[in-house]
């Protein structure tokens, strides 16, 4: 699904040049639940904005679904955006001023679906999150973790094959928390692949696979292939 | 798309209404302004008869004496009785008419109606049909009557009713300067603007003329010029009216209607010819110089839309281009405070074309709200314009084109003030904004 080596981002100042990823190798497969971890400034989020073609990349290779991403234009990288990757943030990032359904529009909007293809997906995806019976309701309207689950409603109507989940239950409390994330175990048992940035451990240990990045770089993987998932296949990783 | 976007920025009115307000109050304040004073220049300068302009011409005559000529020199405005005179008898041109103004006191010999002072116009019965007046009753007099100088007239509605009130009165008599004259018509509401038949009048009424009598039934009745006349000391000083007519005195505007290229060449040869005779007789001291401006020349010829409508009009237009600067700040600080949003739609696939058509119709929909504001304020500029001008008074009103303008106008600006907000929001890196979120 993702393959980046030899990677590296570099963002330049008229003072400094910052790396802030370096030599950066990794391959997610078709299927996969990825934990990446690291501690603050390790390029976790910088790995995930290239992930999800949000921003462009230095140097290296970067195949995503077996074809490089490398010059494409911003059109393309958007198209891609729109029809295989689906996004959730920490902060939710959903619109304040759209209802619940008008929000889950959103990437449905952008792929040009008709107005009954986009109202069977939302309303598929908001019943998949549970909070089908709250379509009219307003984001402010919401506790956090319905927020979320409005977050992962949108970035499943367009039926993404990439799941990239930024820190998605930094804001939660536990008990949120542990129900956004099964959530995403069920939504990676039905085959999306899901790449998850987080700094809980505990999260991370429910992943298939922990990827920990330090300065910019690759520096342990495969700590943890679980052992709760034997349909997941060893991963192999460039060195 | 456009309709979802069209609902998008509906929405983003409500969503920071001082904002909006803001906005949408400088841009109609703009707008208003700008209509107002182009509305003004555009009523004084345009085209009042668009379909005859180019086929009805005033000629000129250079009746000028020889000491103060200089060669290229713009020959009088108007012209003299004799060559009136004998143009009119001439009859070149598919039609011709004379016309002068008169100030009849107009006596309804009744004691609650004191005679009172009419602007009126004494014209050859050519004129009717050239300027196309419109008739409520009855019609102009004939051509005998136009020859002969009867004592016919032709009365304004305005007139009509205060003397008659709503019903016919042709065929009745009104009395003008202590002779009765027979009323053969009424006139419905005519005040053609600008007021090209006669610019050069002494006064400029608030009403068009009420009085209309044969040209040549003022002239044997000696009604002198209430208007611009213009003499050349080159003639004898012979005493009264008589006299007045055989001097070199300018006066009365002449208008000759010339279908073609093939008649105005056909009428300038006339002239040329009626000057040559002219010398003949002892006038016309200076060299040929006719000229013959049809309706559009003469009237940027003198100037109508004067050097301060101009002005104005370019100021207004100066005070629109502020007001679009201040909604470029307004909407760039608006559109910044957006930027998570920009940040979370392009993240879930819009192109930077989507974001920049969504905020261009957001800026479209701002002015709309824009152009009704304009459009109420514009219509309130031109009250106070009809109020406080004279020159412009009744005559500066809207009409479906200029409403059409004033919306564009306005549109158009919020446009161009969006163009900066628009293309700074679509070149925002998403991911700067959505962990900033």
């Amino acid at each position: 699904m993702l393959t980046m080596k030899n990677l590296s981002k570099i963002y330049c100042t008229h003072l400094i040049e910052t790396h802030a990823l370096r030599g950066f190798d990794i391959e997610v497969r078709e299927g996969e639940f990825v934990a990446v971890t690291g501690p603050s400034g390790s390029g976790k989020t910088t790995f995930l904005n290239i992930a999800g073609l949000l921003e462009d990349f230095s140097d290296g290779d970067f195949l995503f679904d077996g074809a490089s991403v490398r010059g494409l234009g911003d059109d393309a990288r958007s198209r891609l955006r729109n029809q295989k990757i689906g996004f959730i943030f920490q902060g939710f990032n959903l619109i304040p001023d759209l209802n619940l359904f008008d929000n889950v529009e959103v990437p449905l909007r952008y792929r040009g679906f008709n107005a009954q293809e986009r109202k069977r997906r939302i309303e598929l995806s908001l019943e998949r999150v549970g909070l089908s019976s709250r379509m009219k309701h307003y984001p402010a309207e919401l506790s956090g973790g319905q927020q979320q689950r409005v977050a992962i409603a949108r970035a499943l109507a367009g039926e993404p094959r990439l799941l990239l989940a930024d820190e998605p239950t930094g804001n939660l409390d536990t008990a949120m928390a542990r129900g956004v994330m099964e959530l995403l175990e069920e939504i990676n048992s039905q085959g999306t692949t899901i790449v998850m940035v987080t700094h809980d451990a505990e999260l991370a240990q429910r992943a298939q696979r922990n990827v920990h990045i330090i300065d910019g770089q690759v520096s342990d993987f495969d700590r943890n292939i679980s052992l709760l998932r034997p349909r997941a296949a060893a991963v192999a990783i460039p060195a | 798309m456009w309709n979802y976007y069209f609902k998008l920025g509906l929405m983003s009115l409500r969503r920071n209404p001082i904002l909006t307000s803001l906005m949408v109050l400088i841009l109609g304040f703009g707008v208003g302004a700008s209509m107002t004073a182009y509305t003004v220049m555009h009523v004084l300068g345009g085209d009042p008869i668009p379909h005859k302009s180019g086929k009805m011409f005033v000629p000129q005559l250079d009746t000028g004496s020889a000491e103060d000529y200089k060669a290229g020199d713009e020959p009088d405005l108007q012209l003299g009785y004799l060559d009136t005179d004998a143009m009119l008898r001439a009859r070149h041109g598919s039609n011709r008419t004379a016309v002068y103004g008169i100030a009849p006191i107009v006596d309804a010999q009744r004691k609650d109606l004191p005679p009172s002072g009419e602007a009126g116009l004494a014209m050859t019965r050519g004129f009717f049909e050239m300027f196309e007046l419109p008739f409520r009753f009855g019609g102009p007099w004939n051509a005998a009557e136009d020859d002969a100088g009867s004592d016919v007239v032709v009365i304004g509605r305005v007139l009509s009713e205060k003397l008659f009130g709503a019903e016919d009165p042709s065929g009745r008599s009104v009395r003008l300067a202590d002779r009765d004259y027979r009323i053969v018509g009424v006139l419905d509401l005519w005040r053609p603007v600008p007021r090209y038949y006669r610019l050069l009048s002494g006064s400029s009424p608030t009403e068009s003329e009420q009085v209309m009598v044969p040209f040549r039934n003022a002239i044997s009745r000696e009604w002198r010029n209430d208007g611009w006349t213009n003499c050349n000391g080159s003639s004898p000083d012979e005493p009264g009216f008589a006299g007045f007519l055989k001097r070199e005195c300018n006066w009365i505007q002449y208008w000759v209607q010339l279908n073609d290229a093939a008649a105005v060449a056909e009428y300038r040869d006339y002239l040329a010819a009626h000057l040559a005779q002219q010398r003949k007789l002892g006038r016309f001291k200076r060299p040929d110089n006719i000229r013959l401006r049809d309706v559009r020349e003469w009237l940027a010829f003198n100037d109508v839309v004067d050097a301060d409508t101009r002005l104005q009009t370019y100021l207004a237009f100066g005070f629109l281009l502020v007001c679009i600067v201040n909604v470029v700040g307004l909407l760039l600080a608006k559109f910044t405070a957006r930027s998570g949003e920009i940040g979370v739609r392009r993240a879930l696939g819009a192109t930077r074309g989507n974001i920049i058509s969504q905020y261009l119709v957001e800026t479209v929909v701002i002015g709309l709200a824009g152009a009704l504001l304009g459009l109420a304020l514009s219509y309130a500029g031109l009250l106070v314009v009809d109020h406080y001008s004279f020159e412009s008074a009744g005559i500066a009103k809207h009409d479906p084109w200029m409403v059409a303008a004033t919306v564009a106008v306005a549109i158009v600006s919020a446009v161009l003030a969006g163009l900066l907000p628009t293309w700074r929001a679509a070149l925002q890196v998403p991911a700067l904004q959505l962990k900033s979120q």
